[in-house]
């Protein structure tokens, strides 16, 4: 029993961090400018909109967060190994790996934006230097955060992989949970904010994302700001959700029917969620209505 | 015709002898598989590539829509292929390597479960934040009912996009993808760890119980490794988005089977030959 009560302990800690790391993530990714809507970053100079977004995505969100996030678990193995405390050990591994982000977003947002110098867009320097610590910062918290359930994944859990691949692992799923849910928060709500709410971007409005704030020219620290309020918190409780359930039906239901009481477990959580997401489609259907009428079976 | 909408005239063809070629690279990778490694190297080399074709298969289930689902002109996950089903797919090997112990079947079938629940709560949180932060409803953009509930989809596409948001059938065809990549990943996983588990004492002259971690992170690593692998392969079959199994490009899936199947018997190949030689 006492074993069962630790393991729901650590389970809640670890998708607390989970929620956290998910909300950090997906901020971070919005002022660097990481996932699938930094195509209209890229794009907006080429069709003659200059803007003063950071751009870093060079690689997408799961595979970077998987390398930073395996590297800060890796070294805080080494550092662990030379019998430095585990919570030190954890800090300087994801500083070092903070700082391998640091040297990838400043490389990237140089790089590419260089790349659009035939189209005119700048390379603002002071853009360089108060946007990539504010990434670094915020990738710190996710980094720290995934590293550290990845420890209590192993160390008090006890499952059987080895801190660097849990840290690969799970830093591919924050990237795939982050992107998956932020990315159009971020893409539709904010890059388009001067788009009709509640309807798509159309395709031919590409590239014209929004450059100008209340005061002055917008800047990637005001898409993070914007973005935290809602993106954020919908990939921290997505990522929060994918450890602590995972955790959950593993830590409490392995030991009945031999693992299967885990599994219908896992399936009847599924069919919750399969249910949640019909009711919030039938109710955005007849809550918001069609854009057009329906065609007549004779016209199609 | 819009950018979106636009299909590689080329893409979804068959190539007959490019499958022939692929089928018989496969054979002979299972023969220098059976002349070199015989008996638990084979069968484990035998499970990699059903584990490798699992996912393959599963990968097309996934709806991924890219960067235009990202701007809510396309329907599907705003982010790559091979990156969505990665995540599902590790997610559910992390689930299928905690039930090693308790036989194969239940591994694998936790592993599928972990990774259906992984997309599961992915696919949900995007219909939500479309809905509730977005206003948006799901709309699909290649048919004009949902196969599954039979809700019409045109007229619930915004003006000048090809839909947005996950459809119902999207949605399932999400956790489909999962419960298969959870289910290959882990396969490949249990496969590994077992032929490790035999072979690395007498390679690295140790007990079992020393060479215990280095088979768990062994067979970890080409398992994940494996995952990108058919995960980027059927990426390129894809050639961008899919909204899922209604997608017309779902039936390109055979030649995904025939491609995952050598690259897992290649890759997997090596992964044997490491221990047996």
């Amino acid at each position: 029993m006492e074993h069962i009560v630790f393991g729901i302990g650590i389970t809640a800690l670890a998708g607390a961090l989970a929620t956290v790391a998910g909300s950090a993530e997906d901020t971070e990714s919005n002022i660097g400018s990481q996932g699938d809507p930094n195509s209209q970053v890229q794009l907006a100079p080429q069709m003659g909109f200059m803007h003063r977004i950071f751009n870093k995505a060079v690689a997408g969100e799961p595979p970077a967060y998987g390398l930073w996030c395996a590297l800060g678990a890796g070294l805080a193995w080494a550092f662990m190994a030379m019998q430095i405390n585990a919570v030190l050990a954890i800090v300087l591994g994801c500083i070092l790996a903070v700082f391998v982000q640091g040297v990838y977003a400043t490389t990237a947002y140089l790089g590419r934006t260089a790349s659009l110098a035939k189209f005119g867009q700048p390379v603002y320097t002071d853009i360089l230097k108060s946007m990539t610590t504010v990434t670094m910062a915020h990738a710190f918290i996710a980094i720290f955060c995934t590293v550290t359930l990845c420890y209590l994944i192993n160390a008090a859990l006890g499952h059987p992989f080895p801190l660097p691949l849990l840290g690969l692992i799970w830093g591919i799923t924050l990237g795939a949970a982050g992107s998956a849910t932020g990315n159009p928060y971020y893409g539709k709500e904010r890059q388009y904010q001067n788009q009709k709410f509640g309807a798509g971007v159309p395709i031919s409005a590409s590239g014209n994302i929004v450059r100008y704030a209340e005061a002055g020219e917008r800047n990637s620290l005001d898409n993070g700001f914007f973005t935290a309020k809602f993106g954020g918190a919908a990939s921290g409780v997505c990522f929060g959700l994918i450890v602590f359930l995972e955790l959950w039906r593993t830590v409490i239901f392995e030991r009945i029917g031999a693992g299967w009481g885990a599994i219908i477990v896992g399936i009847l959580m599924i069919l919750v969620f399969t249910v949640a997401d019909r009711y919030i489609e039938v109710w955005a259907r007849k809550t918001y209505g069609p854009y057009t009428e329906p065609k007549k079976e004779a016209s199609s | 015709m819009s950018a979106v909408a636009a299909k590689p005239a080329a893409g979804g063809a068959m190539n007959p002898t490019a499958m022939a070629v692929g089928v018989v690279m496969l054979i002979i990778l299972l023969a220098i598989a059976w002349k070199m490694a015989p008996g638990l190297g084979l069968m484990a080399l035998i499970g990699v590539i059903i584990g490798g074709v699992l996912i393959g298969f599963g990968v097309h289930f996934v709806p991924v829509g890219g960067a235009p689902a990202a701007m809510g002109q396309a329907p599907g996950i705003a982010t790559g292929v091979a990156m969505l089903a990665a995540g599902a797919g590790v997610a559910g090997l992390f689930g299928g390597a905690w039930a090693a112990e308790q036989g194969l079947v239940v591994a694998v079938v936790t592993g599928a479960v972990g990774g259906g629940l992984m997309m599961a709560i992915t696919c949900m949180l995007v219909n939500f934040v479309y809905v509730f932060g977005m206003g948006i409803p799901a709309a699909s953009g290649k048919v004009l009912k949902d196969p599954i509930t039979g809700d019409s989809q045109p007229e619930y596409k915004s003006q000048g996009t090809e839909g947005h948001g996950l459809p119902f059938v999207s949605f399932v065809g999400g956790v489909i993808g999962g419960l298969l990549g959870g289910a290959g990943g882990t396969l490949i996983y249990i496969e590994l760890l077992d032929l490790y588990k035999v072979t690395l004492p007498t390679v690295l002259n140790a007990s079992a119980a020393d060479v215990l971690p280095v088979a768990v992170a062994a067979a970890g690593m080409f398992a994940i490794a494996l995952f990108l692998v058919n995960a980027v392969l059927t990426a390129y079959n894809i050639t961008g988005t899919i909204e899922g199994p209604h997608d017309p490009k779902f039936k390109r899936w055979p030649r995904a089977i025939v491609a995952s199947a050598v690259a897992s018997a290649l890759c997997g190949l090596v992964a044997v030959l490491i221990v047996t030689i």
